[in-house]
């Protein structure tokens, strides 16, 4: 059994448990789904020890390369003149996904932990918790395109479910707009995804493939196919190969959000159920950072290289609104729900540097932010749950009744302002580093957007140094009075648990970034290299 | 051979790393321990003990020898390795000392200052943290982690500023500290990654070391300004240099001790210690820049000082003071003065700021014993304390003296040496350059003035609230021996024998002659003689007048509501324009942003689905009215039709052959007509 297909399909046969058995055993089901998590977690724990690296397991545009490779045929339509119909079961890892596999694994179990404030219709919430699951890994796995396509599309229905049943007040507006707008994306992805299959003939058997690999080999363009490189076949006009690009591209920076697409994100957050907002936030938001650079930059080098201008300065943007934005929320979720899209602005800005700093920054970042996001928003969680309100206005001087609580909200918030010696701090740093040697190395983009960029640094120094003011230092004044004093009691034994680890973590990759930079490395290198020779 | 050299060097190295190690050790057992422990305060103190000797040891062996530089790999980053490594020459180990050798009177102090605080542990394991990240800041060989140490000095700071957290001053005034230090850490993030970016390493002794990159590879021009401008900043944050200097009068909200040791003697300067390190970066144009702005700095900060009435303010902005001497002078060239400024300044702010608190630990005591509303850091209630508080009083005079650079104090060696320098450096220049040591020169003056007026007012005359009411208690003293000991200890430091034997002349300093390499300014000339004369004369002048003025009660030559008082008791108004001009705009362009999401994006999404929306509703009406209409009106046609043929087939023969006859006759009629 490949161990990769296991971690895929693991969590699918934990929820097939949780629908059979019966409802009156539903007080277990988070400890099943908890069990699979766990599970999870060692699979991952086994692929990232057993992990080689060195140039020779740079995987990018090499398939053999890959690791813990399976292809099944899947399928197989004869088509008379027109050949086969190829869709393979096609999955595998190189330096990129295993991070970002590790990080959805960790991020998993701390989803599962958070489910315990989940409190009505057990059996549902957790087949669909453990089917996203499923997708999600089955996102960061497949090479196949098909197959990633029916990845993607499958995280939206759990998700959908997940905020439109158990979110908060305005679940149902939060839910459609979070739906549409993915949809949006991805229904003109299924276009390109088409283009690109009847483009690309697989060079042994001679039919047409959706193996995402061969499609980054211009060789195998069908010579005048529409996504041909030498072809230089118009639609409307513009540029095929453009319109792919800017296609895909939309469809992941909705997901990544980039600024102006990213007035879901806030409502999701709002809106989600603190487990699911773990999820959007750990995990979700890296499928598009990985989408983009596996997709985007690996099928479309050409059009990354003329386009990097615009994707840098879609970084910057949404590094500063963002941080702006923050800077005025009042909600402690919308706060953290905006600093994500300020975060996340570093890994678009890396990514379009195209140096090997930015990229392994822009890795650094996601797998940081996706530690630092899950421990925010559980924090937020915390006490939403103790009283239902996060009004930042509402609460003063939490330090006072709630030390423990406060001393893990100074970390995150640290962590996630940049604090040397904690994650983010290597993430955005060499995110900058990567913008700014862009300008010798392959001159993509203006000096100006790594200073600019910095000024997010500052800013979101401010916005979380203000929210700690305000809500967690000087005398306390809840608005709730004493039923709150009551109510909000200190961390007990499992949320210190779910904290403590990923308070390591982000202490762990700060320390020693060569966790997350020894396994990228070769992959990085050797994309910058492909990058180079386009 | 050069294998025992290695080894000796392994060696020192092993010791330098156990030297910044034992506090992080101490801070992590402290954090551990319970808040209230007493042992915390003695663990810390051992460590830092135990790391002032490692120091002293490290020092004799590299002190003017050959620099200890050993490094292992840290983690790679595409083709890059970085590395993580010690470094260890002059100027590094002059830095172990000097912070080892303050911090540790500070931590003794503490465990008295601090003993009835409910957070003693945490107390202890902040400043642990601090001298951590401080030594471990001088020693480090790479920029990285020179960035990361820089950073977490600060977060200390943070930490500690805010130590009293329900104090609303104490949270506003740590946030504004970080929020300043923030942009100066742009500026060296940006300065690095430049410097990355065109050397291509992170090393220090590759880029400042004796074949610096930073000289002999071309930095473009406009990346050369863009660095230098980052580091300025930098400097500006850390160093409190104008116009980024309003945070550190702010920090006094801190505990005193803190204030001490973090925002008086070594913290606040390491930007001068990032000068020392980045020396051969700069240019002799940006060289100038720095000394203008360290000149104006000391002008700007003495003239404030004047008219505050905080003791412990007056301290701030007289650290500000001495730091703009100290920037000015890594201007000029005068790379070892600068230093040695750097060293002395940290004895004796060290020393005047435990004065200090002791002085506002007694009049909080009288305050709470009396039930008095007074403040106990202003220093128009205070008088007449040298009776009370002997050793105290003796320990302000020997810092105050030092501070104004008074002969036979280390202040004077390091104060007149940048003097005598600014004065040659200025010789064969014009403009605004030649004034430069003039204002150097006036500051010196106005140190002397505000230095006086704050120990006349804290130490002679009477006692202020005993005047109105004769009956208050004063059970007040110079305190255990934990307050004895680093007075005396700090008060040595500030005199003349710790820096040189001879108390009139600082050529010879020890320390002097450890930088004299890096110097650019000329040595020796008449200058040197009477300088030193003038200044003092003048000191001596400005002694006694204060001395007429608050003593002998002469009326000040100026009213108290003059502009100039105001502007100088208003802090020349800078943090108020920095408010109306920098944070209210920032708050109204991010309420700005918060506007367009639900208004401009939302609300084209919204009106997208409006107009769907709309745009389905016509399709319904279209499906309603026309298709379905248009079926409809056939469907009815068809019965129309249907019901009028039903007519003839009711069943009578009689009316069936009536209809046939009908037709047929129908048809005739059509055929004759047509």
């Amino acid at each position: 059994m490949n161990l990769l297909s296991l971690l895929i399909f693991a969590p699918l046969l934990f929820a097939l448990l949780i629908v059979v058995l019966p409802s009156s055993l539903r007080a277990g089901f988070k400890y099943i789904n908890l069990l699979a998590t766990l599970v999870q977690l060692g699979i991952s724990i086994m692929l990232y020890l057993q992990f080689k690296t060195g140039s020779g397991f740079a995987g990018v545009n090499v398939e053999s390369q890959f690791q813990f490779l399976q292809k099944l045929h899947w399928i197989n339509l004869d088509l008379g003149s027109m050949g086969h119909m190829q869709i393979d079961y096609f999955v595998g890892i190189d330096g990129i996904s295993i991070t970002l596999v590790m990080l959805t694994s960790v991020v998993m179990v701390i989803a599962a932990l958070a489910s315990w404030e989940i409190k009505s219709n057990l059996k549902g919430y957790f087949a669909l918790f453990l089917l996203l699951n499923t997708a999600v890994i089955g996102v960061f796995c497949a090479l196949d395109f098909f197959l990633f396509y029916i990845f993607y599309e499958l995280m939206l229905l759990p998700l959908y479910f997940l905020i439109g049943m158990w979110g908060g007040a305005r679940r149902q507006y939060a839910a459609i707009k979070f739906f549409l707008y993915t949809l949006f994306g991805s229904v003109f992805m299924l276009l390109v995804m088409v283009g690109l299959y009847l483009s690309v003939k697989d060079p042994v058997t001679g039919n047409h493939t959706f193996n995402m690999i061969q499609m980054m080999n211009p060789a195998n363009y069908d010579a005048g196919s529409v996504f041909s490189v030498l072809a230089h076949k118009t639609i409307f006009g513009i540029s095929a190969r453009t319109v792919g690009f800017v296609v895909l591209f939309i469809a992941f920076a909705i997901k990544v959000p980039v600024v102006p697409l990213h007035t879901w994100l806030p409502d999701a957050h709002v809106e989600a159920p603190t487990p699911v907002s773990i999820i959007l936030a750990g995990v979700l938001l890296k499928v598009g950072g990985y989408g983009i650079i596996r997709i985007c930059l690996g099928i479309f080098p050409d059009i990354a290289a003329s386009g990097a201008w615009w994707l840098g300065l879609l970084g910057v943007i949404s590094i500063i609104y963002g941080a702006l934005n923050a800077l005025a929320q009042r909600d402690l979720k919308r706060l953290i729900a905006y600093s994500s899209v300020s975060h996340m602005g570093f890994v678009l800005l890396g990514i379009a540097s195209q140096t090997t700093e930015g990229i392994s920054g822009a890795l650094m970042q996601m797998v940081s932010h996706g530690f630092l996001s899950t421990m925010l928003f559980f924090l937020v969680g915390v006490i939403y749950n103790r009283v239902h309100d996060r009004e930042i206005y509402n609460f003063h001087g939490l330090a006072n009744l709630m030390p423990k609580y406060t001393t893990f909200v100074l970390i995150a918030f640290f962590a996630s302002l940049g604090l040397p010696g904690l994650s983010a701090f290597m993430g955005e740093s060499f995110s900058l580093l990567g913008a700014f040697k862009s300008t010798s190395v392959n001159g993509f983009l203006p000096y100006w957007m790594a200073v600019t960029g910095s000024v997010g640094v500052l800013l979101s120094a401010a916005y979380f140094l203000w929210t700690l003011q305000r809500m967690f230092f000087g005398s306390l004044s809840l608005k709730g009075g004493d039923v709150w004093k009551a109510a909000l009691v200190d961390l007990n034994t499992r949320e210190v648990l779910t904290l403590l680890p990923l308070a390591a973590l982000a202490l762990a990759l700060g320390i020693m970034p060569s966790l997350v930079f020894d396994k990228v490395n070769d992959s990085v290198l050797a994309l910058v290299h492909f990058l180079g020779n386009k | 051979m050069q294998d025992f050299l290695t080894h000796i060097d392994t060696l020192t190295t092993k010791f330098a790393l156990t030297a910044v190690l034992l506090p992080l050790l101490a801070a992590i057992v402290n954090y551990v321990l319970p808040a209230k422990s007493k042992i915390t305060g003695w663990i810390s103190t051992l460590a830092i003990l135990g790391s002032a000797v490692l120091c002293a040891f490290i020092f004799a062996k590299v002190w003017n020898q050959h620099e200890v530089h050993q490094q292992q790999l840290w983690f790679s980053i595409g083709d890059t390795k970085v590395y993580a490594g010690i470094l260890l020459n002059n100027l590094s180990v002059l830095m172990l000392v000097l912070v080892s050798l303050v911090a540790l009177p500070v931590h003794i102090y503490s465990t008295a200052y601090m003993k009835e605080d409910a957070r003693y542990g945490r107390y202890f394991t902040y400043l642990s943290f601090f001298c951590f990240s401080m030594l471990a800041l001088v020693v480090t060989d790479n920029l990285v982690l020179f960035y990361a140490f820089w950073e977490l000095v600060g977060f200390s700071s943070y930490l500690l500023i805010g130590f009293w957290f329900t104090k609303p001053k104490a949270i506003l005034a740590n946030k504004k500290a970080f929020i300043m230090n923030r942009i100066g850490d742009i500026g060296l993030l940006t300065a690095i990654i430049t410097l990355f970016v065109s050397c291509h390493t992170f090393d220090i002794t590759q880029l400042f070391g004796a074949n610096a990159l930073v000289k002999t590879i071309a930095i473009p021009t406009n990346w050369q300004y863009l660095a230098c401008a980052g580091l300025f900043l930098a400097v500006a944050a850390k160093s409190a240099q104008f116009p980024l200097h309003t945070w550190l009068p702010d920090a006094m909200e801190g505990p005193t001790s803190i204030s001490a040791l973090i925002h008086a003697a070594t913290m606040v300067a390491a930007g001068v210690f990032l000068l020392g390190r980045f020396y051969p970066f700069f240019t002799p144009d940006e060289l100038t820049i720095l000394a203008i702005i360290g000149t104006f700095t000391a002008f700007m900060a003495a003239t404030i000082a004047l008219t505050q009435n905080d003791l412990k303010r007056i301290l701030a902005y007289s650290t500000i003071s001495q730091l703009g001497f100290m920037v000015a002078a890594m201007g000029i060239g005068a790379y070892s003065s600068s230093l040695f400024h750097l060293a002395t300044h940290a004895f004796f702010k060290c020393l005047l700021f435990l004065v200090a608190g002791i002085v506002i630990h007694e009049m909080q005591h009288i305050k709470e014993e009396n039930n008095l509303e007074i403040d106990p850091q202003n220093i128009q209630t205070m008088g007449g304390l040298r009776k009370k508080l002997p050793l105290t009083f003796i320990a302000a005079v020997i810092g105050g003296f030092a501070l104004i650079g008074f002969p036979l104090t280390s202040g004077y060696l390091s104060k007149d040496s940048i003097l005598v320098r600014s004065f040659e450096w200025a010789e064969d220049r014009n403009g605004i350059e030649k004034l430069l040591p003039l204002v150097l020169f006036l500051t010196s003056w106005l140190t002397a003035f505000y230095v006086a007026r704050m120990v006349y007012k804290v130490f002679f005359g009477e006692f202020k609230p005993a005047i109105s009411n004769p009956k208050i208690n004063l059970h007040i003293s110079d305190g255990g021996w934990q307050y004895k000991l680093p007075l005396i200890l700090l008060a040595i430091g500030s005199l003349f024998p710790l820096f040189s034997y001879n108390p009139l002349a600082s050529e010879n300093a020890w320390l002097v002659k450890g930088f004299s390499s890096a110097d650019t300014a000329n040595e020796l000339s008449i200058y040197q003689t009477y300088i030193p004369v003038l200044v003092n004369l003048g000191v001596v002048l400005v002694l006694y007048w204060a001395y007429t003025i608050y003593i002998g009660q002469r009326r000040l030559p100026i009213s108290a509501t003059a502009f100039l008082v105001r502007f100088s008791y208003n802090e020349w108004y800078i943090d108020r324009s920095y408010q109306r001009i920098i944070v209210k705009p920032v708050l109204a362009l991010s309420r700005f942003a918060c506007w367009i999401d639900p208004n401009i994006i939302d609300g084209f999404l919204h009106l997208l689905s409006k107009i769907t929306l709309a745009f389905a509703k016509v399709t319904e009406w279209l499906d309603k009215n026309i298709v379905d209409g248009f079926l409809h009106l056939l469907a009815a046609l068809v019965l129309g039709i249907g019901n009028f043929a039903r007519r003839f087939q009711n069943g009578k023969v009689q009316y069936y052959l009536f209809s046939m006859l009908a037709i047929i006759l129908a048809i005739f009629i059509f055929k004759i007509l047509i």
